[in-house]
C-alpha cells in the first residue's frame, strides 16, 4: 500500500483574484504509511506549492477546521486516510460557506450565526451561588445533552445537505441538533414556544427534507436522524396545542 | 423587511408539513390497498368482479375517487413545494447528487422526477379508467391488453415513489433507525410489485394478448 503513486486533484480559486478562473490543479505524491489527507496536504504545501490554500488546526478531529469535500463527500481531512481512498483524489472546498481560497472556507461566520439565531447558552433566570455545591443532573440527561454537544461545528453535514445548499437561511442539522441539546436541558427555562420561535418553520425542523446526508457524513457520527425527527416531533406536537412542560427537576 | 414582517405565519409551515406527511399517507394506503384490491384477479374472475361490483353498489368508487384526486393534487402541490423551481437551484441540487454519491439524494431526485411523471401517467390512467365505466375483469383486461407497456411504467413509478415517500416520512418524524425501516418498506414495494405484475399477466392472457 505504502508505493502507490497518489493524484490529487485540487480546486483552486482565489476570491481576491477573480481575473483568475477556478481551476483543476494536479499534484502527485508518493503514499506513505499511515497518510491522512491532512498529512498530504501539508507534504504538498511543504514541498510543491506553498500558495495552495487550506485549514487545520488540531489534526485530532477535535476543531472541524480541515472539513473539505474529498472523492464528492465532506470529510475531515485529519480523519480520512489515504489508504482507504483510489489513487485518484479529488479535494473540493465544502459548498454552502464563504469561500476563502482554494480549499479554505469560512465556516466561523455561519456559525456564528447559527448561535446567535438559536441563542446557544442556558437561559436561565437564577443567579449562580459560587458559596454552594451545583445542582446535580440526572446521569441519563447529561449523556443525552453531551451526545448533542460532541458537534465540533465542522460543517459537514451542511455541505451534504441538499436543503441548505439552496435555501440560505435553513438551520441544517448542527442549528436543529443545537436546539434538541437545549431541549433536554432542565437548566435551559425557555418554553416549548420560544423554541418554536427559532425551528418552528421551514428555516429549522420542517424545512428538512429527510435526505440524510448530514446522518451519514457527520464525522463524529452524531445521531442525526434522530435529534431532527425529535424536533420535529417536538415542534409538531407544541404546534398543534399539546402542551408540554419541561422536565421537573429533581431537588 | 416589511413583506416578511406582515406575511409572518407561525404555523403554516408545520401545517404545510402536516399535510404532506397526511396526504401522502393517505396515497401509500390507498395504492397499495388499490394494488391488493387489483390482484384478486389471481384468485378468480368472479372475486374481481364481485369486489368491483360492490364498490360500485355502495357508492364507494364515487366517493373513492374523487377523493382521491383531491387528495392527489394536494399533494401534487404540497409536497412539491420541495422542488426548486430556479434553473440554478435545479442545476445546485443535480450537481450536489452527483458529487455527494449519496443513496438516499438521488432516491430524492427521482422522488421529485416521478412525482411529476405520475401526476401525468396517473391522469391518463384515471381517463381510460373513467371512459371505460364500470370496472370488471373483462374490461380491464382489454385495457391491459392494449396498454401494458403503458401499466408497466405507471406500476415501477408508483410504487417506487410510494415506498421511498413513506421511507422518508417515517425517517422524518419516526423513533426507529432507518436501516430497518428502509427493510420494511423495500419489502413491502417488492411484494406489491410482483402482485401488480402478476396480476398484469393475469389480465393481459384474460384479453388475448399474449
Amino acid at each position: 500500500m505504502a508505493d502507490r503513486q497518489l493524484t490529487f486533484e485540487i480546486f483552486r480559486y482565489n476570491p481576491l483574484k477573480p481575473e483568475v478562473a477556478p481551476y483543476m490543479q494536479t499534484y502527485k505524491l508518493a503514499e506513505t504509511t499511515g497518510m491522512t489527507i491532512f498529512v498530504a496536504l501539508n507534504m504538498i504545501r511543504e514541498e510543491q506549492d506553498p500558495s495552495l490554500m487550506f485549514d487545520f488546526v488540531c489534526r485530532a478531529a477535535i476543531c472541524g477546521s480541515c472539513a473539505m469535500v474529498i472523492n464528492g463527500r465532506p470529510r475531515l481531512a485529519c480523519k480520512t486516510l489515504t489508504n482507504t481512498l483510489p489513487a485518484k483524489i479529488k479535494l473540493f472546498p465544502l459548498p454552502v460557506f464563504k469561500l476563502v481560497g482554494d480549499l479554505s472556507v469560512d465556516t466561523g461566520t455561519w456559525f456564528r450565526y447559527l448561535s446567535e439565531k438559536t441563542e446557544s447558552w442556558v437561559h436561565t433566570s437564577k443567579v449562580p451561588d459560587p458559596k454552594i455545591q451545583e445542582e446535580r443532573m440526572d446521569n441519563a440527561v447529561a449523556n443525552q445533552i453531551y451526545e448533542a454537544e460532541r458537534c465540533i461545528e465542522c460543517g459537514c453535514c451542511i455541505a451534504g445537505c441538499a436543503t441548505a445548499n439552496i435555501r440560505d437561511e435553513f438551520l441544517g442539522a448542527a442549528g436543529i441538533n443545537r436546539v434538541a441539546r437545549f431541549m433536554v436541558d432542565p437548566r435551559d427555562e425557555r418554553s416549548f414556544g420560544e423554541y418554536f420561535e427559532i425551528v418552528g418553520s421551514e428555516e429549522g425542523a420542517f424545512g428538512c427534507m429527510g435526505l440524510m446526508a448530514c446522518d451519514d457524513n457527520c464525522p463524529m457520527e452524531l445521531p442525526l436522524q434522530m435529534q431532527l425527527a425529535y424536533v420535529r416531533r417536538k415542534m409538531a406536537a407544541y404546534g398543534l396545542g399539546y402542551k408540554e412542560k419541561k422536565r421537573i427537576k429533581p431537588a | 423587511m416589511l413583506q416578511k414582517v406582515l406575511t409572518k405565519s407561525n404555523k403554516s409551515d408545520l401545517y404545510l408539513d402536516l399535510i404532506e406527511l397526511a396526504s401522502g399517507l393517505l396515497l401509500v394506503g390507498f395504492l397499495w390497498a388499490h394494488m391488493l384490491f387489483v390482484s384478486t384477479i389471481l384468485i378468480s374472475q368472479e372475486m374481481f368482479n364481485t369486489l368491483s361490483e360492490f364498490l360500485d353498489t355502495y357508492y364507494l368508487s364515487y366517493v373513492g375517487i374523487p377523493f382521491i384526486i383531491v387528495v392527489a393534487l394536494f399533494h401534487f402541490v404540497i409536497a412539491g413545494r420541495r422542488i426548486p423551481t430556479r434553473i440554478q437551484e435545479q442545476r445546485i441540487v443535480w450537481q450536489h447528487a452527483k458529487m455527494l454519491h449519496h443513496f438516499d439524494t438521488w432516491t430524492w431526485v427521482f422522488q421529485t422526477i416521478t412525482g411529476m411523471a405520475i401526476l401525468m401517467l396517473a391522469a391518463i390512467h384515471v381517463w381510460l379508467v373513467l371512459t371505460g365505466w364500470p370496472i370488471n375483469a373483462m374490461n380491464s383486461a382489454d385495457r391491459m391488453a392494449a396498454f401494458w407497456w403503458f401499466y408497466l411504467v405507471l406500476l415501477f413509478i408508483g410504487e417506487y415513489h410510494a415506498g421511498f415517500g413513506i421511507y422518508r416520512q417515517f425517517v422524518k418524524w419516526g423513533m426507529f433507525p432507518r436501516k430497518p425501516i428502509g427493510y420494511v418498506a423495500k419489502l413491502i414495494t417488492v411484494i406489491i410489485v410482483v402482485l401488480g405484475l402478476a396480476a398484469m399477466v393475469a389480465f393481459v392472457r384474460l384479453g388475448g394478448g399474449a
